[in-house]
């Protein structure tokens, strides 16, 4: 019996241990199966590579944070990466002293993120030896920290290096890597970054490495290196919004961290807009993609390439010879492998003045695209491809929200600024506001290598305080704007060593701060004791003295206010050809494209007016003026005349005053005319007799250049005045005025051949001798003696056609005029191929309002001369004499006339 | 007289000197790319029937010999198309010792599975009338039995159990115009009225079966439903913004209508089949690379980006799951009889080598590897074959029940007393299939995957919805480079004509 139990308790006993074992090993492999798995798939190049501590220790073992200098250093020249990329570099090995920085705000200290002062962010980093400090370098670094990659100044400051798994991991982790260095753990921010990748975990605060991601040397099992070139959602992470997704894209813009997409509304997909999620205006018509580089599959990296890539690297054009088209002898690809410049390839707009040396290495457009192919519908091809971007046109409108003002003289509760948005109605901030988008200003740009062309861009206007320090102007700093503003105690800016938390940084608040009771007293319009959003700007002189006043009891001297508009250059979201601006109306109509103002800001404070930055390289000629409660910028670009917009009003008052007077002139002449004619009914008609008065060819070149004229006339109006004439196509239209040109210019020379071979231009000359005398007589004629039926005093003759007066006239046209009108016209057509010469006659502004000039006046002569012609026998004789060649003349007048004329 | 010819001789002479320069500098036209209206059929003028069919006729037989009156060979020519005889010409296949035929008469699908498994409710769609169960052999050859109405009656009719008029109007079959809709209207089918209102058929007539495939709106295809009755232009540029009917590309010509499926034909001669350059050019994008596309990919390919875009089609049918009690009934979700399903709208195709024909049709009594997926048809074509273009497809996954004793996909039959929608047991309708078919049932059955494969071919969107570069030519698109056979994305690795190959 024992013995029966105690084998059953062994059975038992056995059981329990299998069944224990099996547990065991049951749970080792949920367990085993729950680590985590690589997240992509693993680039198929890259070696596998431990990662390497500060002292290039395996963290595996040392359990220290991952070095990415150390770790990527072991084959790549890491230090040769971090001093050649700006995007490291931010400005900092170029900082200056206070006030030294070219063209820069008083504080600024560099051209780039660390040192450059944006009213977008407020929070200044403090020129060295101030006495008032704003922001460290540790707190430039806390609060960039979604802008900053490490190396530079961050590596100066606090140790953080480059990191090069930001923009070569397939799925870094920012969000981590960003809290990290907010929450100042510095060491660790580069090793965040991977959390999320399989290889790094965070167990409390802690970071570890997941050792099953090793193997047994301790490296990185293939799986887990996702290395890969910078994808558009890597460079997407600081630069703005980039939706490579098959899902719609949906977002509500409006957020700084996307800062290319909050100050330009610029959004990086391939999606079709019409596809997307957001609640656009006419969205279903925008079937074309949001960026059509996207669309075709373009990377950022394939035009903003490294500038040492063997591959993409383009030849200095300044130091090519010409008879060298390509210069084969480029770095090994294991050469740039091992020093790949960090410096990439830009375009040269205006906002950045960061990477000056830089400007221009990017392929532009036209590097890619033919250009005169595909626009060959477009009169003057070359000259639009000189004088406007190619994004002028191919970025007619951007359909994302975009930073237009923000007002710093006031905070809101939350201690945030007044900030008003472009291309978007509403204000709730989420998917229900609709965007409209915004058609982007165009401003001239100057470019690097001294052209200017018209380019799409976004004005951001600005407000804030300034005052007097003792090293200089600086803006008033936030603690003390808050401290004016709110109840809530702040510490201000001093130089005392303080470490400040992310939240002390931002400066906003979670909840509705209080507002001091003066201060409401002072802005409270509507006199309920609260501010509401729309009290929340200085909008009269007494509200900005009473802000004024209390940074003046805070004792800083000279508070004052200060406004500054900065364009954002508006370079991507490039529609096709079908969608972009094809109208010539569009540029050319009162209305014109290129002088279409845009808003700044419809709040602001009172008594102070924006300035451009002086550091973008746009031309700022136009005007910020109000128009009715809302400030807009108007641009008027100067040396610019676009036919159909620009004229120049005295000469169309001129020529309408010279066209209408002749009119009156002649109707009242002729009515004189046909009034003494019925007076004298029986005024017997002298006898007659034909003559052939016009051979065939003069009646030809006659009515050829007639209807030419006319034709020129009529075109040219269309061309001058389009909003007129909405019927004509103004492309087809300028084809003709320029074929007709052609057709008057031969017409005119063969003619001038003719008469001068048959000697027939001496008709055309005026004698000298007696020429005055005759001159009268006919003009006494004309105010008189037609009244009177009297003879004419030079009977029209086969050899003598025109009368005294018709050749000083002709004389003056044929000798002065037309030769004007051809060569001014022929100047403004030569524009895009001999420009020189136009512009040393003033270029289109002085030529084209010339050109009017003399149009009006052949206008003006054309009527007095068809008047004149019907001055004959009978008010058509001469018409028919013209058409038939056979005139009639005056038999009893014709020897003396011919004397006359032989005289 | 003289002069005023000269001078109207001198004014011709001057504006012409004035008009030629200006025509020769004026923008030629653009010529079209291609017309493809010009290469649509004149439609027939319509003769209204009315007076010619007087009737009475009280059934559908009397009809049909009255319009044989008129249309003597109309009958023989019907009887020699598919519609009628429900299976596709003999093919000789490689690997199969007999000449092959396909259609719903002798196969399967991996749908209801047969359509002798339900002939009374699967007739409904055939053009005849009175096919029951087991007398095809008497049915398909009589020339009275051939509904002339199905196809041409404009309004008032449906048919119903075996093919036969319906008694009453099946709204969900037939689409009737709004006043028929009306309950008093609803009392049956009227033949004459019916038959005075013959014209050339239109979507209505022949969506009435094709856009019901498989028993229901949208089941079958992705790209025929009940949304192109009255399409707007974005769910088919041709039914909807042109008004096209079928006929327009599916030309007819003594009955015989163009176009063949490929799920029941081994080989399609392109003859035989509606192409899309049957009307449209093949280069006429503007952009050379478009046009290069068209060397290996269909337009249905880019023109076509998703399809099921109004009503959602099935994707998946389990019927291992039918049967069960506890479970509510729901249309897109379970159906007791059925098993359960998977609806999707907007499905992106599937993306293959097709060059027109099928490579394998599984035939009643292939054998199966029951441990994976086995084609009912897998079409032809490989990056190899110069004339397969990548086309896209929607793929139907089905769990479907086979024998296990003999590994071969087996048929039930679900209608009737002793149907499986009656018994709920497979075992009788297994064997009741062995009497009737001749498809031995070793008495165990299982279920097995299947694939079945349905070209995406209708339902052609705006050019402006076409799927551009990086839909393919990017890290997640919609192609998968090496499984087509690349070695990478064409756009950077070459395309397989660039390579030479």
């Amino acid at each position: 019996m024992h013995t029966l139990t105690s084998h059953r308790k062994l059975i038992l006993l056995g059981g329990l241990v299998i069944i224990i074992g099996l547990l065991i090993t049951l749970v080792g492999q949920v367990v085993a199966a729950t680590t985590p798995q690589p997240t992509t798939q693993a680039s198929q190049m890259h070696p596998a590579f431990p990662l390497l501590d500060a002292n290039k220790q395996n963290v595996l073992t040392s359990r220290q944070p991952l070095s990415t200098n150390k770790t990527c250093g072991a084959c790549h020249d890491t230090a040769f990466i971090t001093t050649h990329s700006f995007h490291s570099d931010l400005g900092f090995s170029e900082s200056k002293a206070a006030g030294q920085v070219k063209e820069g705000r008083v504080w600024d200290t560099s051209t780039g993120l660390y040192g450059k002062w944006n009213p977008l962010t407020y929070r200044y980093l403090s020129p060295d030896g101030d006495a008032h400090i704003d922001l460290t370098a540790i707190d430039w670094l806390k609060l960039n920290a979604a802008r900053v990659v490490g190396g530079g100044p961050a590596e100066k400051a606090a140790g953080v290096e480059m990191n090069c798994f930001l923009c070569h991991f397939t799925k870094p982790n920012n969000t981590e890597r960003v809290a990290a260095i907010q929450s100042g753990d510095f060491a660790w921010a580069n090793t965040a970054v991977l959390l999320g990748t399989g290889i790094v975990e965070k167990s409390g605060a802690q970071y570890q490495f997941v050792p099953n991601a090793f193997d047994s040397r301790g490296e990185l099992q293939r799986a887990f290196i996702t290395i890969q070139d910078p994808s558009n959602a890597n460079c997407a992470q600081c630069h703005g919004i980039v939706h490579d997704a098959p899902n719609p894209l949906t977002i509500t813009g409006r957020d700084l961290t996307q800062w290319q997409t909050a100050t330009t509304g610029q959004i990086v997909s391939p999606q079709k807009i019409s596809q997307s999620g957001m609640n656009l205006s006419d969205k279903a018509k925008l079937t074309r993609a949001w960026d059509v580089h996207a669309e075709r599959g373009l990377q950022c990296v394939d035009c903003h390439y490294a500038l040492n890539n063997p591959i993409l690297a383009q030849t200095n054009a300044k130091v090519q010879p010409d008879h060298i088209l390509f210069d084969p002898r480029r770095l090994d690809i294991s050469e740039y492998l091992q020093k790949p410049s960090h410096q990439f390839a830009r375009g040269q707009s205006a906002q950045f003045t960061v990477a000056a040396d830089l400007k221009g290495t990017m392929r532009r457009c036209e590097s890619c695209h033919e250009t005169s192919q595909t626009h060959s519908w477009l009169p003057y091809t070359q000259q639009h491809i000189n004088k406007v971007a190619c994004e002028t046109c191919h970025i007619p409108q951007v359909y994302a929200p975009a930073v237009q003002s923000v007002d710093w003289t006031v905070l809101t509760a939350k201690g945030e600024p007044v900030m008003e948005w472009r291309g978007v109605e509403g204000n709730s901030n989420s998917l229900n506001d609709l965007i409209t988008g915004y058609a982007p200003v165009l401003m001239p740009r100057k470019t690097i290598d001294g052209k200017t062309t018209i380019a799409p861009y976004n004005l951001v206007t600005a407000w804030y305080w300034m005052y007097d320090s003792q090293d200089g102007a600086r803006p008033v700093c936030l603690e003390d704007l808050k401290t004016i503003y709110f109840e809530k105690v702040f510490s201000g800016c001093s130089k005392l060593a303080r470490i400040r938390s992310i939240e002390d940084l931002k400066g906003t608040f979670t909840e509705a701060e209080a507002y001091r009771a003066d201060i409401v007293q002072a802005l409270d319009t509507n006199g309920d004791k609260t501010l509401v959003a729309a009290e929340l700007k200085l909008d009269t002189p007494a509200k900005v003295a009473a802000i004024a006043d209390r940074l003046r009891a805070l004792g800083l001297s000279n508070p004052r206010l200060a406004s500054e508009v900065q364009p954002y250059s508006i370079n991507h979201n490039i529609a096709r050809g079908d969608y972009a601006i094809r109208e010539c109306a569009a540029c050319h109509s009162n209305n014109s494209r290129l002088t279409q103002s845009i808003s700044l800001a419809t709040g602001g404070p009172a008594n102070v007016s924006s300035q451009f930055v002086k550091d973008a390289n746009t031309k700022t000629d136009g005007v910020i003026a109000k128009d009715g409660s809302t400030l807009r910028y108007s641009p008027s670009p100067e040396n610019i005349y676009i036919f159909g917009h620009n004229r120049v009003s005295w000469i169309d008052w001129f020529g309408v005053i010279a066209v209408l007077g002749v009119l009156i002139g002649v109707t009242t002449h002729g009515g004189l005319r046909f009034y003494t004619s019925l007076k004298m009914k029986n005024h017997h008609a002298p006898a007659v007799k034909q003559v052939y008065m016009y051979a065939v060819y003069e009646r030809f070149w006659h009515w050829l250049q007639t209807f030419t004229i006319l034709l020129l006339i009529f075109t040219g109006l269309v061309i001058h005045r389009p909003d007129m004439f909405g019927i004509f196509s103004f492309a087809y239209i300028v084809m003709m005025h320029n074929v007709l040109a052609a057709i008057l210019v031969i017409n005119a020379a063969l003619s001038l051949f003719y008469h001068l071979a048959s000697g027939e231009i001496q008709q055309f000359i005026p004698r000298p001798y007696g020429f005055f005398d005759q001159a009268i007589l006919q003009a006494k004629f004309y105010v008189q003696g037609i009244f009177t039926h009297a003879p004419h005093p030079f009977e029209k003759t086969p050899q003598k056609k025109l009368n005294p007066l018709q050749q000083i006239t002709y004389f003056g046209i044929l000798n002065v005029l037309l030769p004007l009108q051809v060569i001014t016209g022929a100047l403004m057509w030569g524009v895009q191929s001999f420009p020189q010469i136009s512009a040393w006659l003033g270029g289109l502004p002085f030529l084209a309002p010339f050109h009017s000039l003399v149009a009006w006046s052949f206008a003006a002569f054309i009527i007095a001369h068809v008047y004149l012609t019907t001055t004959g026998h009978d008010p058509l004789a001469n018409i028919k004499a013209m058409m038939m060649g056979w005139d009639e003349i005056n038999e009893t007048m014709n020897n003396e006339a011919m004397n006359n004329a032989d005289g | 007289m003289k002069n005023a010819r000269t001078w109207i001789g001198g004014l011709i002479a001057t504006l012409a000197v004035i008009i030629l320069p200006i025509l020769w500098y004026s923008p030629k036209p653009v010529e079209a790319r291609d017309n493809p209206r010009a290469n649509l059929p004149q439609r027939k003028t319509h003769v209204s029937h009315v007076d010619l069919m007087k009737g009475p006729y009280t059934t559908g037989q009397e009809v049909t010999v009255a319009c044989l009156n008129c249309h003597p060979d109309a009958a023989k020519q019907v009887m020699k198309t598919s519609h009628w005889t429900w299976e596709s010409e003999p093919f000789t296949v490689e690997g199969r010792p007999e000449p092959v035929t396909i259609g719903k008469i002798n196969q399967l699908n991996n749908f209801c599975i047969s359509a002798q498994g339900n002939q009374k409710r699967c007739a409904t769609c055939h053009v005849g009338y009175g096919w029951e169960e087991g007398n095809a052999k008497a049915n398909l050859t009589k020339a009275e039995n051939v509904d002339c109405l199905v196809c041409h009656a404009q309004s008032g009719y449906a048919k119903d159990a075996y093919g036969n008029p319906a008694k009453t109007v099946n709204l969900s079959i037939a689409p009737l115009d709004q006043n028929e809709r009306a309950p008093d209207k609803r009392v049956g089918t009227n033949l004459t009225p019916a038959a005075q209102s013959v014209a050339a058929p239109t979507r209505q007539q022949c969506g009435a079966c094709h856009f019901n495939g498989g028993g229901g709106n949208a089941v079958k295809h992705g790209d025929l439903d009940e949304s192109l009755y009255y399409p707007a232009a974005e769910t088919d540029i041709h039914m909807g913004k042109y008004n096209l009917q079928c006929t327009d590309c599916h030309t007819t010509k003594d009955h015989a209508i163009k176009g063949k499926l490929v799920a029941d034909n081994y080989t399609i001669k392109p003859a035989e089949q509606v192409a899309c350059t049957n009307c449209h050019s093949s280069d006429l994008h503007s952009d050379k690379r478009l046009n290069a596309h068209t060397q290996a990919v269909a337009c249905q390919t880019c023109h076509i980006p998703s399809m099921a875009t109004k009503d959602p089609t099935k994707v998946y049918w389990d019927w291992s799951t039918s049967g069960q009690t506890d479970k509510k009934d729901d249309h897109f979700t379970y159906l007791k009889i059925k098993g359960s399903f998977e609806y999707a709208t907007n499905v992106q195709p599937e993306y293959i080598w097709f060059n027109g024909n099928l490579s394998y049709r599984y035939l009643l009594g292939d054998k199966i590897d029951p441990n994976k997926p086995t084609y009912i048809n897998q079409p032809a074509g490989s990056i190899k074959d110069p004339n397969a273009k990548i086309f896209p497809f929607k793929l139907h996954v089905a769990k479907q029940p086979y024998d296990t004793g003999y590994n071969y996909i087996l048929a039930p039959i679900t209608a009737g007393p002793d149907g499986y929608w009656t018994t709920f047991d497979w075992n009788s309708a297994f064997k009741l299939a062995e009497q009737r078919m001749g498809l031995k049932y070793s008495g165990k059955y299982s279920f097995a995957e299947t694939l079945m494969y349905w070209p995406t071919t209708h339902m052609v969107q705006p050019k402006e919805n076409a799927v551009q570069c990086n839909a393919c030519h990017s890290n997640n698109g919609r192609l998968n480079w090496q499984e087509l056979g690349y070695p990478g994305d064409p756009m950077e690795w070459g395309g397989r004509m660039a390579n030479g190959k």
